[in-house]
């Protein structure tokens, strides 16, 4: 224990972590601009800095506030819908709306604001629910927020709002990430920015959930988590507290619906099923419940195995004149439920456990973790 | 001094056709040490409980310094000047001994949701971390500040559950079974702790306590309660001398 003087400004295992974080981004940056834009590489860097926002916001709920909710697809459909909503050129709405007139929402709203927006419209409907749904305990609370979801899901193909949500049919010709690239005038990309951007965005929110995390408020909701008893006795009202991370990680689930809303450049209801939020449950499982850093790298990890690494199992593959046995189309999704099954069971903690970047520089003390990897 | 901090005015308790509290009354001057002792499900703890707020009385009223505080949330009443332990130790487990004292400061925050995580509120956190420290070193847990709590020893865990309630700066402080589970000479520290902080934080403090010792050398006066009913009120001495509580500790006329 040699560091514990100096408590003002950052300690070498903050700056450390910074380094890290800069140097990523800086070589996300490079990479965007030398390899080819089709690279799978962006793919998975996309949609894992949108995975990684959501599981962070669930991390927030399940691993620092104790509250177990499965409602991760309903509020990122309502992020991905305000979005996709506010943000049509007014111009194409006819043909995106073409069987309700054109819609009735006439405005097209900036790519941030709408962004904000998408976040305060799951807020507001994670207080809605959070009202009834806050006192239950444990299992059924997941049950009542898995319902929400499925119930929300439903609603929004329901044809009578059809002027808003468009039905069932889809929702597409909104800004996507695409649309961060830096263009010439001949519509030429000078600067690619279309990875950089989301990962900035990403970045950005889980930086002020680390910050909640650590403040006065998050060790309110830790205590909450250790116990309520407790907690409740030390002056922490339990409700408010509780329906405050709600609405917050309910907020940054709408953002990153909002991303994944531009990933897939459309929206559509039906794609938001309850396997979304298994798969994010799954990813803040693996990097460990009570570890930002966890959830950010696995959510890479996950999304790069189930998208890009072993996608070479769904062909048949040669070795010489030799057919490798096994592979073929779908052997992927076996090969990579064995790979979770593996994590979970030896890696009872997660990737993690409840450490953090900075963890990971600190200097060897009294006990070593075994799984010292990230 | 006799200002009157808490008074309980015929609580009653009923769980379904259970009376766990009867008719009960009391009061509790500042600076005065009160013990509530009595048999095993004499009704202490729930006693305990309802003027914290955990339960809501059936009947009856509970006043803090002249307040009423029937019916209010357990946050409500710590805001109000009641801190508690718990018979079964409920430290927050994955905090370090610094972390749940610090935690208790949460309470007389002024900040909120933005201004905490914005940091803009980094004078208010600086106060409550000195604060802390300053505490911890008054009770000689400093040097175990970056310890998890529940890594500590029993008897350590113990005083930093009555610790942690100190840093929501009561005026009465009810410990529940304190010296459960601890040694002679433990008990005797505790004992010695207990007046030195009534002393110390100008505290009225509530305890139920079994070890008979300690509760006779401490406390000003005595409460002893069984089947929820009072059976027995005044000074140690009286305690000790009255047949009402020796017939209800070692059974009575049959014996």
């Amino acid at each position: 224990m040699s560091n514990t003087v100096k408590k003002k400004g950052l300690s070498r295992e903050q700056v450390l972590s910074a380094i890290v974080v800069l140097a990523f981004y800086i070589a996300v940056f490079v990479a965007e601009q030398i390899v080819p834009s089709t690279s799978m590489l962006f793919t998975v860097l996309k949609k894992g800095a949108t995975y990684a926002l959501v599981a962070v916001s669930m991390n927030l709920l399940n691993g620092f506030t104790g509250i177990f909710s499965l409602g991760q697809a309903g509020f990122m459909l309502i992020g991905a819908y305000v979005y996709a909503i506010f943000t049509i050129p007014i111009a194409e709405r006819a043909s995106v709306y073409q069987y309700y007139n054109g819609g009735i929402v006439q405005v097209a709203l900036p790519i941030f604001i709408a962004m904000i927006l998408a976040g305060l419209v799951a807020a507001f409907f994670a207080f809605l629910i959070g009202l009834p749904v806050l006192r239950l305990k444990s299992d059924y609370l997941a049950v009542a927020t898995l319902g929400f979801a499925e119930i929300i899901r439903a609603v929004f193909q329901w044809d009578k709002l059809g002027p808003v949500t468009n039905g069932s049919n889809m929702l597409r010709l909104f800004p996507t990430f695409n649309d961060f690239n830096i263009r010439n005038a001949n519509g030429d990309v000078t600067i690619y920015l279309s990875t950089l951007v989301p990962m900035l965005i990403a970045g950005f929110c889980i930086a002020l959930i680390i910050l909640l995390i650590n403040s006065t408020f998050g060790r309110a909701l830790r205590a909450i988590k250790d116990d309520e008893i407790a907690a409740e006795a030390m002056g922490i009202h339990l409700a408010s507290h509780k329906q405050l991370a709600f609405c917050i990680s309910s907020f940054f689930t709408g953002i990153g619906g909002a991303m994944l809303a531009m990933y897939q450049t459309t929206v559509q209801a039906k794609s938001f099923t309850t396997a979304m939020t298994y798969e994010i449950l799954l990813i803040v499982v693996i990097g460990g419940i009570g570890s930002v850093t966890g959830s950010c790298i696995s959510s890479f990890l996950f999304v790069a195995c189930s998208e890009w690494w072993l996608r070479f199992l769904d062909q048949k593959q040669m070795i010489g004149s030799f057919e490798v046995p096994l592979l073929r189309n779908g052997f992927r999704l076996v090969v990579f439920s064995l790979i979770i099954m593996i994590v979970v069971l030896f890696f009872r903690q997660g990737i993690m456990g409840t450490r953090e970047l900075p963890d990971l520089f600190r200097r060897k003390r009294k006990k070593t973790g075994k799984e010292a990897r990230a | 001094m006799s200002n009157t901090i808490l008074r309980i005015d015929h609580l009653t308790m009923q769980f379904g056709g259970v009376v766990a509290v009867d008719n009960f009354s009391m009061h509790i001057d500042e600076g005065e040490i009160v013990a509530l002792i009595g048999p095993n499900g004499a009704g202490k703890t729930t006693a305990f409980n309802a003027v914290t707020g955990v339960y809501v009385p059936t009947s009856g009223a509970i006043k803090l310094m002249g307040e009423n505080i029937t019916g209010k949330r357990p946050d409500q009443i710590t805001k109000l000047g009641i801190a508690r332990t718990f018979q079964n130790i409920r430290l927050f487990s994955s905090m370090t001994v610094f972390e749940n004292v610090l935690t208790a400061h949460h309470l007389r925050r002024t900040s909120n949701v933005f201004t905490a995580t914005l940091r803009l509120n980094a004078a208010e956190e600086h106060q409550m971390r000195a604060d802390t420290d300053a505490l911890l070193k008054k009770v000689d847990l400093y040097d175990l500040k970056d310890e998890i709590a529940t890594s500590l020893p029993y008897g350590r865990q113990r005083l930093l559950e009555i610790v942690r309630a100190l840093a929501t700066k009561p005026k009465l402080l009810l410990l529940d079974e304190p010296a459960a589970g601890m040694n002679p000479q433990e008990t005797d520290e505790l004992g010695a702790f207990i007046r030195r902080i009534r002393d110390e934080f100008d505290l009225t403090i509530f305890i139920i306590e079994h070890h008979m010792n300690l509760v006779m050398e401490i406390s000003d006066r005595i409460y002893v309660i069984e089947f929820g009913k009072q059976i027995a009120e005044g000074t140690p001495n009286e305690i000790q001398n009255n047949e009402a509580v020796i017939a209800a500790y070692l059974g009575g006329d049959d014996l």
